[in-house]
């Protein structure tokens, strides 16, 4: 017999006499143990670990990566896929401080930022639910085609001279902490709050783990799907904002390979490339541990070259282990 | 003369469950025998044993009077018994004569196919039989009746002795089943002996020599077409009582809830008409294929039909969609609970409410979570599903307590009008019961009951009145308390 956890249980869960036992088959304790295991360890093997400077660098770096990933964990939640973030974050960039470089005033540069950021996201939504085309295929095209527009739209030049009060959203800080970072750390709760109980997210569990029995349920599994490919593309067009001011420019190639890291994340997380699953706080410290084990590889001198063949690793692992998780449900 | 195949007293039983009890059956050279019973009478399994897909507990297989055991349906070929299964087997991408000789193309001495003998091996093929089939066409391209005739070529290539039939004319026109008939009467006269397995009367007893009639898994008798008609097969299918297995019927108010009238969808169904009264258990009978689920997902606005109304309580409906239903109130029991009724990796309690959040969620959207346990405990205990713990997931249940869930499931919903289909398949005699139980104290509490089923004793048991389907249309609604069987049985066939 499998007892698993419901979507309606916020309470007696950790009640349980196996509550230890438990914990340890909780995906979110495996990764803060790993967290701090990779912390302890870099912490002994290099002193600029602990620094402020690395470790604002470290925390500020993984944001990005952190929105995208929330955005993927729930279009994965609804068993799809979104290959275009990257993409998505690039032409939003461009968009965004093209408009800034052309006197537009900030609010408009990033209200139409984001503007064409969620239509990139209902474009995928919409092929995806209504016209029941594979997520991987649609996102993949649209990978193509935004980044394409955004080599278009700039001519492959950096878009610089920005107004410095733009800049500011990037590069303020409270406490010595970046603005950005609050935000992430704001939307990571409000999410979760939600996944657990909004009902449009609840019912993506069920889209997630059956379609066609959700809509036979009288779940509204088109609009929601859609509503999950407009976040996903919303998140990726909110990091573009930040990268943009922080870095005080935008270039046609931000966000490359973006997509990766957040599927990685995501499925790290407690996602499955199967639908159905996925935790917000899960995808949350699994940005956190690639950021460590990255920033770990710079410090202890690794080629950055070799950065990707580490992400593709971690990333194809991770799939495995999905696979192997499923096969283990089926077999029960 | 012996008989080219022969089973001798056999028997097969899935785990307690008996479903061939020492049957014996011949069919001679030149032969058609036709092999007729309900659903579940076991025919499948018979014929699943001649060709080995599974093996029988007991008794004899013999070939032109030598004892046989294939273990598989490509040895039985071998041997000269040539299966044609309902579901076609045909590739659409290859050619008509790449898929009658797939894994037995004829090659050179390099393993290179000779295509031009391949060709002339098919058209050979298709001369003996008198048919006239391009072997370079592609399968794809040809009609579902010409596909099932390249089927029937494939299994007599085989030089088959004995040519076995599973419902062949289930997808047929009827210039397409003019056509079948002139081969098998080809195929008669070179020899081959034919089983013919079928639900169509008319059909079986056109083309028939000898009739053998199966019910709950054992030979009740053969007849001679010529000597016999429908009716007396029919009750050769059907003859046993219901027993006191069913709940009494209650009182049915005049009150109309819901009407279907003139609801079309050519060429699943056509001018559906009838009406279903508070408090009644309307059942639809019909054989699979009937057009029975199609007209209940239409009504639920899961499928979209071109023509007829729908009235709930007199208002006429347009439903888009299932989630319009269940808010006006109609809900549908899926025929098949693991693909589209259940949630199987979620837990009881997830797949109970899963109808019903709607109910359970506050001005905000937000769910209450509080009131959404103590939905899933009520039901549980309400529908008598163990063991009672709504956090053990799906698939750890047994099939009668996954179908009282999926019940659990579309009574939370809270309908006016239950549409079931097929609701007790696959569970045990002991939920069946309690299914029947909780149809009935539904209809009692003045909920409209529509419950298709494929099972007779159940749709006759269970209902106020019958409605019966035959090829996507009503053929006869049966009302009172002494249905015969017999009845329903004749118009649901042809």
């Amino acid at each position: 017999m499998r007892r698993s956890i419901s979507l309606f249980d916020s309470f007696q869960r950790l009640r349980s006499s196996l509550a230890l036992a438990r914990l340890l088959q909780n995906r979110s304790v495996i990764l803060a143990l790993l967290i701090l295991v990779i912390s302890i360890a870099l912490s002994v093997l290099t002193p600029a670990f602990l620094s402020s400077r690395n470790l604002t660098f470290v925390i500020t770096g993984m944001t990005y990566d952190l929105l995208l990933a929330l955005g993927m964990t729930i279009v994965l939640l609804l068993w799809g896929i979104d290959l275009s973030v990257g993409s998505v974050l690039g032409l939003t960039a461009v968009v965004t401080t093209m408009l800034l470089q052309d006197g537009a005033s900030i609010p408009l540069a990033i209200g139409v930022g984001m503007g064409v950021s969620a239509l990139c996201g209902a474009t995928n939504g919409f092929f995806v639910a209504y016209l029941n085309i594979a997520p991987f295929i649609v996102t993949l095209g649209m990978m193509s085609v935004a980044r394409g527009i955004a080599t278009v739209l700039t001519s492959g030049y950096f878009v610089s001279g920005l107004p410095d009060a733009y800049k500011a959203i990037g590069q303020g800080r409270l406490f010595n902490v970046p603005y950005m970072v609050y935000f992430a750390l704001v939307v990571v709760v409000i999410l979760a709050f939600l996944l657990r109980n909004w009902r449009p997210l609840r019912e993506a569990f069920y889209i997630g783990t059956n379609p066609e029995a959700a809509r036979l349920a009288g779940i509204r599994v088109a609009l929601i799907t859609l509503g999950g490919y407009v976040f996903c593309s919303m998140m990726a067009g909110t990091a573009a904002i930040f990268m943009t001011s922080r870095l005080s420019m935008g270039f046609f190639q931000f966000g490359l390979g973006a997509e990766l890291k957040a599927i990685a994340a995501a499925v790290i997380g407690g996602a499955s490339l199967r639908g159905g699953t996925g935790s917000i706080f899960g995808a949350t410290l699994a940005v956190f541990l690639l950021a460590l084990i990255n920033n770990g590889f710079v410090l202890l001198q690794g080629s950055p070259n070799a950065q990707n063949v580490i992400m593709g690793g971690i990333l194809v692992i991770a799939i495995m282990i999905d696979a192997y998780r499923r096969r283990e449900l089926a077999e029960d | 003369m012996t008989p080219v195949l022969e089973i001798r007293r056999a028997s097969k039983s899935f785990g307690s469950h008996r479903v061939l009890h020492e049957v014996s059956f011949g069919v001679d050279a030149g032969e058609v025998h036709a092999l007729v019973g309900e659903n579940g009478a076991g025919k499948s399994t018979l014929m699943n044993i001649i060709s080995g897909i599974h093996r029988r507990d007991a008794g004899e297989i013999l070939l032109n009077g030598e004892s046989i055991d294939p273990t598989d349906p490509w040895q039985a070929r071998q041997l000269g018994i040539s299966v044609v299964f309902q579901e076609l087997s045909l590739t659409p991408n290859m050619t008509v004569a790449q898929n009658i000789f797939v894994r037995r193309e004829p090659t050179s001495a390099l393993g290179l196919v000779h295509w031009r003998q391949l060709n002339d091996d098919a058209r050979a093929l298709f001369e003996r039989i008198g048919i006239d089939i391009s072997p370079t066409e592609l399968v794809g391209n040809y009609s579902v009746g010409i596909q099932q005739i390249i089927e029937i070529a494939k299994a007599i290539s085989f030089d088959a002795k004995v040519l076995i039939m599973d419902e062949p004319t289930s997808a047929l026109s009827e210039s397409e089943v003019d056509r079948l008939f002139s081969i098998i009467a080809e195929l008669k006269q070179q020899g081959v002996a034919i089983v013919f397995i079928s639900h169509k009367l008319g059909e079986v007893l056109r083309i028939a020599d000898r009739v053998s009639v199966l019910r709950d898994g054992e030979m009740v008798g053969v007849v001679n077409p010529s000597h016999s008609n429908q009716d007396e097969i029919i009750h050769m299918m059907v003859g046993r009582s219901l027993g006191d297995l069913y709940p009494a019927k209650g009182v049915v108010s005049d009150e109309i809830l819901l009407e279907v009238e003139g609801l079309s969808h050519p060429p699943l169904f056509r001018d559906i008409s009838f009406s279903l009264r508070r408090g009644e258990i309307l059942g639809i009978a019909g054989l699979v294929g009937a057009g029975r689920t199609e007209v209940a997902r239409a009504i639920f606005g899961a499928d979209r039909y071109s023509r007829g109304s729908v009235k709930l309580a007199g208002i006429k409906l347009d439903l888009k969609s299932p989630r319009q239903a269940i808010e006006k109130g109609i809900v549908y029991l899926t025929e098949d609970r693991k693909v589209m009724g259940l949630f199987l990796s979620m837990t009881m309690r997830d797949n109970i409410v899963s109808s019903a959040l709607a109910r359970f969620t506050d001005a905000l959207g937000l769910l209450k979570h509080r009131a959404i346990v103590n939905e899933s405990l009520r039901a549980i205990k309400q529908n008598d599903i163990r063991p009672r713990d709504d956090l053990l997931s799906m698939t750890s249940l047994s099939g009668g307590n996954q179908q009282k869930s999926l019940l659990a499931k579309c009574l939370s919903a809270n309908p006016k009008v239950l549409i079931a289909d097929e609701p007790t398949r696959g569970v045990d005699v002991g939920a069946k019961v309690k299914i029947h139980q909780a149809l009935r104290d539904l209809a009692n509490r003045g909920i409209g009951v529509i419950v298709i089923s494929s099972e007779l004793p159940e749709v006759l048991g269970l209902s106020d009145r019958v409605v019966v389907f035959r090829e996507g249309h009503v053929s006869a609604v049966l009302d009172g308390d002494n249905i015969a069987q017999a009845d329903v049985m004749r118009y649901a066939v042809q």
